[in-house]
């Protein structure tokens, strides 16, 4: 079953590309001038978005380089317990909703030394594959907009995100 | 909102950083966060030039318009405001691109539907109903595999590296139908657009 979903994700964008470009010649499109003006397009949305990247990696290094991050840890870890989740876990819930290369950095960290099949190490590996960097998604996302005030993009995506966690760690206490 | 939270994030790092007497330190990883940005959008801009031009022969050729009259009926029952048919389509991308792993793609597809919701929105400074939605449904998308967390397990000699695809889906299902929930209960509350 597993290798079957791995097949499928490989095939994914070879089969996308094939099936447009096939589309396109049926339909007697100019391929290559299309391409080149929506290539265009795009490295005018990228140069867009730089000063955003730019703003979200240096407050986010700010909160972790300055040890921000591990005192908000400590504040937070009698909650965690009275919630039966794992105290390996804090840093990780903390970092994952600013940083994606951070937060695969401390799943690493933390399989090496619980082990990947121990509880510990399967809740981070399912975290990893449930919880979404949020605030770095709603910074660059909206970063191309003109919106100033998100409404409840940003609830939602916190409580989705707080779900994802602690679906995670029950999960993996059942499964 | 974004003005104080990024406020927030920078002077509670510098404070911290004095307060921890790490202040060289400090100011060296701000600085090389910079690198990293730019290392990002390296990275990025390839893709990006990439899928653009590739969505646009789609779009040309109506290949578009046809994927979105296909998930028409799923997509109305979530975005009830959307007129634009390119805004399907490109949701759709996004969403298929983020179930099959292709991350940086989705990502491509995602901030294009958002400069298109823009323009719909009329570039008003409050997000649409639509916005919220999408930014909240694609947050938590599933991944059919991870398989970057997949490999390390691998590596770190799990015996069944595998074995987390199925709580992985199923914790994502479940972050999904709570972000949903959410932004349906605004939208209920209060309504613009």
């Amino acid at each position: 079953m597993s290798d079957l979903l791995a097949l499928l994700s490989i095939l994914f964008l070879p089969s996308l590309l094939t099936i447009i470009i096939i589309y396109a010649l049926i339909k007697r499109v100019p391929i290559y001038d299309a391409f080149i003006e929506g290539a265009r397009d795009g490295l005018k949305t990228c140069l867009e978005i730089i000063p955003f990247i730019l703003g979200i990696f240096l407050a986010i290094e700010a909160l972790t380089s300055s040890g921000a991050m591990d005192f908000i840890e400590k504040l937070a870890s009698p909650l965690f317990e009275l919630l039966h989740i794992p105290k390996e876990l804090i840093s990780l819930i903390a970092l994952r909703p600013v940083s994606g290369s951070g937060s695969l950095a401390i799943i690493q960290n933390i399989m090496q030394r619980s082990g990947p099949d121990s509880f510990v190490g399967r809740a981070a590996s399912v975290m990893a594959g449930s919880c979404e960097t949020v605030f770095y998604v709603l910074a660059l996302y909206f970063g191309v907009t003109s919106v100033k005030k998100m409404r409840h993009a940003f609830s939602a995506g916190l409580i989705g995100y707080i779900a994802g966690v602690f679906a995670s760690v029950y999960l993996c206490m059942i499964l | 909102m974004m003005n104080y939270i990024w406020a927030f994030m920078m002077l509670t790092g510098i404070l911290f950083s004095i307060a921890n007497g790490t202040i060289s330190s400090f100011t060296d990883s701000l600085m090389k966060s910079c690198d990293d940005a730019i290392s990002f959008i390296m990275a990025l801009a390839g893709i990006m030039a990439v899928w653009s031009g590739i969505m646009k022969i789609a779009e040309v050729s109506g290949l578009i318009s046809k994927i979105a009259d296909a998930v028409s009926p799923v997509m109305k029952m979530l975005f009830p405001k959307v007129e634009n048919e390119q805004i399907s389509a490109m949701m759709i991308m996004s969403f298929m691109a983020n179930i099959f792993g292709a991350g940086n793609s989705a990502t491509v597809f995602s901030l294009k539907a958002m400069e298109l919701m823009d323009e719909e929105n009329k570039r008003s400074p409050i997000a649409s109903d639509t916005m919220c939605m999408f930014v909240a449904l694609t947050m938590s998308m599933i991944q059919l595999v991870p398989i970057t967390i997949i490999k390390i397990r691998n590596d770190l000699g799990s015996s069944s590296p595998e074995d987390i695809i199925f709580p992985s889906i199923l914790a994502g299902i479940i972050s999904m139908i709570a972000s949903v929930t959410v932004c349906k209960y605004y939208e209920r509350k209060s309504s613009y657009v």
